[in-house]
């Protein structure tokens, strides 16, 4: 067949078949999101690039504005509403999160934290089923707090699932290299696209958030060459 | 036209910086909450109030403040040639809007979260400047409902006709196509926060304009403001009575 | 409810915060200052009166069309105009499909107020037959994108689409002169509207107790206690005023909002009217296309003769071309060298100012440069016998009959001389104009 590996980092669209699996009987596979097997066709259902990590996973690699809950991504959602036993978080996924009151480094009864509608919570998605509200925690999985919780101040942005990833990659990404030579700035990326950033000073903040919005579709170069401009023109 | 004879005398007899006899009554519709009819010569309309109440359509309720709503409409009778109006024309959706806003500038909505107000304004005689004489009706009757409110919203509008600037338009200085400046201000604070204009009018013309509204503006609220204090007087001596 | 949370689109508590803060050091989020605008682009659609106008995110479409309609009662000797607004759902997630909601309302009317208020477009000229047949022009805007500020992109995507429209050129006959004849574009050139002058929207957006912005984005506006949209023009006429409610403002900020105002009017003025006469010359060119292969000359060989045709051209009747603006505006670098020929076809006996007040002088331009182009390939199938008799080519042309001029023109006349042609054209059209406009009074 052949087919495997000419699709592997490749662009592929919906309806194409990049697996064959009568062929490939001898091994387990592991399919991500993107991807759905059909006997022993496995189509592609959405737009993107087909990644394929050893030994066997399969992904689609695409960049979106809406985000769909995965379990275990850390998130930055908006406190929408408050319940007795949950907040409502959104998540800008298809459904409202709920973010259980006691979900929160020793969370009991009597210390149910208070956040007005309009919050910032940097927090991870612990369940996420098609159908039901994805649940949030503000724990990791040890049930310590871990950076997850409220963020105070500031200025979130939204932008792309892709531009989040850019972002967390490793090595870091030349946008955040390149500012953080010059500007002390702390930064908190949600893999649903939402980005937060504060600093000292305002126009920092400013320089930053915009230096990242406008990254998501330029080369490693082009970040490079658009980051200093950017600290040239500052300062 | 000639809107301003030789001696100074307005086609209604008035002079350019007069206004039109102002008469307010308060409590006129006794199932609504507040209520007020306010006359600007022979432009009358009435104002209704209804609330702070449970807010009817869930999700339009805020957590921080109260939903204020306001509908303007104009009675079939009230304008020169009968005419059966629709009732969501773009004009009265647009006085409705900026009646609304105007009035959420001077309600302290956040002291009554979850909660709706709402205001009805109906012009029984038109005869130019609808619009400020709603805003003063609705302040009366917002005031008489007992909703708590920053000021006294006051509005009045000015005109600029054969190079004259006039105070309180009526219907044919209105209509006549030049000026027409409506302010709404917040006379304590002493802050503009309606202005509508149209009509080509140069710059240093308007502000003169736009003053002389101003000041018809604080000529309004000192009226509304005796109106008031007759009205809670009253109120006092019943109380009294009843005790 | 829990669905109706999901749908709309809302705002941060550290959002709001800061660009409250940031104002505070006179800093707005996108790096703009107080008073600076976003970037403004404006294009035009292949047809004319069309044209879309991108404000940073905002994204709007304006469409003029016209009607023939019953005038109004009382007034019965005026053309109307109006303005309508369709904000798509596609364009904001609290945008709704079907009765206009309150804001779209709101836009509709600051934009009407502004222009028809201030007797931007001349209405009087859209009369046809007192009291029976008035002009309609309707401006439609289709919100594309809601990036904020939706007032002044409005306002502009109007201006430029009105500026470029054209109405079918109509005719009174009949026995009772009250007969009238539509003439289709193709037959009469047609007839652009008569703005006198431009009003520009400015919109200032008030936040926290003391901080104002101009051309706020959708962030701003969700962020900010008042708005107030000041419409003046170059002149620095006050020709429209909203600000419905909201904070209130002191009557010295509303001054100062009004002078800031008036120089950004200028700026964007300037800018309107460098793109419209560059879409004016543009589509004159168009009309070379359109005509050059009814001669079924090669394209290319006709192309370059006519180009050089044109250059001697220039050479030679410097006394009537139009002085070659600098002002062209970058962007139509690649052009530029056609616009230049181009513009020596249209060189008429005035400047090249569509906004003066004369009756239509853009109008005659336009048809000179359809003219003009018909003109080319002729000369290039009788290169030979250059200026056979110019008296020939001149009657037709000077004669009362301009109705099947461009098109006869094309016809009959295919003998016509090289480089008289164009400059003669000039002259009777000239005539023909006012000839015209006399005959119109006097019906």
């Amino acid at each position: 067949m052949g087919s495997k590996p000419c699709f592997i980092d490749k662009l592929v669209v919906p309806g194409d078949v990049v697996l064959d699996l009568s062929s490939m009987t001898n091994q387990t596979i592991k399919l991500g999101g993107g991807l759905q097997q059909d006997h022993d066709a496995v189509t592609v259902v959405k737009a993107g690039i087909l990644r394929f990590s050893k030994p066997s996973k399969y992904w689609i690699e695409s960049s979106h504005k809406r985000y769909i809950p995965t379990v275990g991504d850390a998130v930055l959602g908006i406190v929408v509403d408050k319940r007795a036993d949950s907040f409502y978080v959104d998540i800008k996924g298809p459904m409202m999160a709920f973010l259980p009151v006691l979900a929160f480094e020793g969370g009991n009864r009597r210390n149910i934290p208070k956040f007005e509608v309009g919050t910032l919570i940097y927090t991870r998605i612990v369940k996420a089923n098609p159908g039901i509200n994805p649940e949030l925690s503000c724990m990791d999985a040890s049930g310590k707090a871990a950076e997850f919780g409220p963020l105070k101040d500031g200025y979130m942005f939204e932008s792309s699932t892709g531009l989040s990833r850019m972002l967390l990659s490793s090595p870091t990404c030349p946008v955040l290299e390149g500012l953080g030579k010059k500007l002390a700035f702390e930064i908190a990326v949600g893999l649903n696209g939402r980005v937060w950033v504060n600093a000292e000073h305002k126009s920092s903040i400013i320089l930053a958030a915009n230096a990242i919005m406008n990254s998501e579709s330029l080369t490693p170069v082009q970040q490079k060459i658009m980051v200093e401009r950017l600290l040239d023109r500052v300062n | 036209m000639e809107y301003v004879n030789p001696e100074g005398l307005r086609l209604d007899g008035r002079r350019p910086m007069e206004m039109r006899q102002l008469r307010a009554e308060i409590g006129v519709v006794s199932r609504a909450d507040g209520s007020a009819s306010f006359e600007m010569g022979n432009t009358k309309v009435i104002a209704a109030v209804y609330g702070p109440r449970e807010v009817q359509n869930r999700s339009q309720q805020m957590n921080d403040q109260a939903l204020v709503r306001c509908e303007y409409s104009m009675a079939n009778f009230s304008t020169g040639d009968r005419r059966r109006k629709t009732k969501g024309d773009r004009r009265s959706t647009e006085i409705s809007l900026v009646i609304r806003q105007t009035m959420e500038a001077c309600i302290l909505t956040h002291l009554m979260p979850r909660s709706q107000i709402d205001i009805y304004v109906q012009v029984l005689q038109a005869d130019g400047g609808t619009r400020s004489a709603c805003i003063n009706a609705a302040t009366l009757a917002l005031a008489d409902a007992g909703i708590p409110m920053r000021d006294l919203v006051t509005s009045c509008s000015a005109g600029y006709l054969n190079s004259t600037p006039l105070l309180d338009l009526n219907y044919l200085e209105d209509s006549a196509g030049g000026a027409d400046v409506t302010v709404g201000i917040l006379p304590k604070l002493d802050k503009v926060t309606l202005l509508q204009m149209d009509a080509k009018l140069p710059m240093d013309i308007f502000e003169n304009v736009m003053q002389l509204a101003v000041e018809g503006c604080k000529a309004v609220e000192s009226h509304i403001r005796e109106i008031l204090l007759e009205n809670a007087q009253t109120l006092v001596i019943r109380q009294g009575y009843g005790s | 409810m829990e669905q109706r949370l999901g749908n709309t689109w809302r705002m941060t508590v550290n959002e709001k915060k800061f660009i409250e803060s940031a104002l505070e050091s006179e800093l707005r989020v996108d790096g703009r200052r107080p008073f600076d605008y976003r970037a403004l682009t404006i294009k035009f659609g292949r047809e004319d009166g069309s044209s879309e106008v991108q404000l940073g995110q905002t994204h709007i479409m304006s469409f003029v069309t016209s009607q023939l309609v019953q005038p109004y009662r009382d007034r019965p000797n005026e053309g109307t105009l109006s303005v309508f607004t369709e904000f798509s759902p596609m364009a904001d997630p609290s945008f709704e499909a079907g009765r206009p909601s309150e804001s779209a309302v709101e836009l509709g009317r600051i934009i009407d107020r502004g222009l028809r208020e201030s007797r931007a477009v001349d209405t009087e000229s859209l009369c046809v037959v007192a009291g029976k047949w008035v002009w309609s022009i309707r401006i439609d805007l289709h919100i594309l994108d809601n990036g904020g500020n939706l007032v002044d992109a409005a306002n502009i995507a109007a201006l430029a689409a009105l500026l470029t429209f054209r109405r079918p050129e109509c005719t009174l006959g009949g026995d009772d002169g009250q007969e009238v004849t539509l003439h289709p574009p193709e037959v009469r050139e047609p007839l652009p509207l008569i703005v006198h002058h431009l009003p520009i929207a400015v919109t200032f957006a008030f936040i926290g107790d003391e901080h104002m912005v101009i051309d706020p984005t959708h962030h701003e506006e969700a962020v900010m206690g008042g708005r107030m949209s000041v419409t003046l023009n170059a002149n620095g006429d006050v020709c429209a005023i909203q600000k419905a409610g909201g904070h209130g403002v002191m009557q010295s900020v509303v001054m100062q909002c009004l002078r800031i105002a008036s120089v950004k009017a200028g700026d964007i003025t300037s800018k309107i009217k460098t793109v419209v006469e560059s879409y004016k010359t543009d589509r004159a060119l168009r009309m070379v296309k359109r005509h050059a292969p009814i001669n079924a000359v090669d394209v290319n060989e006709s192309g370059g003769k006519a180009k050089q045709i044109l250059e001697g051209q220039k050479l030679k009747s410097e006394e009537c071309s139009v002085s070659q603006s600098d002002d062209m505006d970058v962007e139509q670098g690649r052009i530029n060298k056609r616009t230049d020929k181009n513009r020596s076809f249209t060189g008429g006996p005035s400047s090249w100012d569509p906004y003066s007040e004369g009756v239509n002088t853009d109008e005659l331009k336009a048809t000179l440069a359809s003219r003009g182009s018909v003109a080319v390939p002729m000369n290039l199938d009788n290169l030979g016998d250059t200026i056979r008799d110019e008296t020939k080519s001149d009657e037709p042309l000077s004669d009362v009959n301009p109705v099947s001029s461009s098109t006869d023109s094309a016809g009959k006349e295919m003998a016509t001389s090289k480089e008289k042609t164009l400059q003669d054209a000039v002259k009777p059209k000239n005539k023909r104009k006012k000839k015209k406009s006399s005959n119109t009074a006097a019906v």
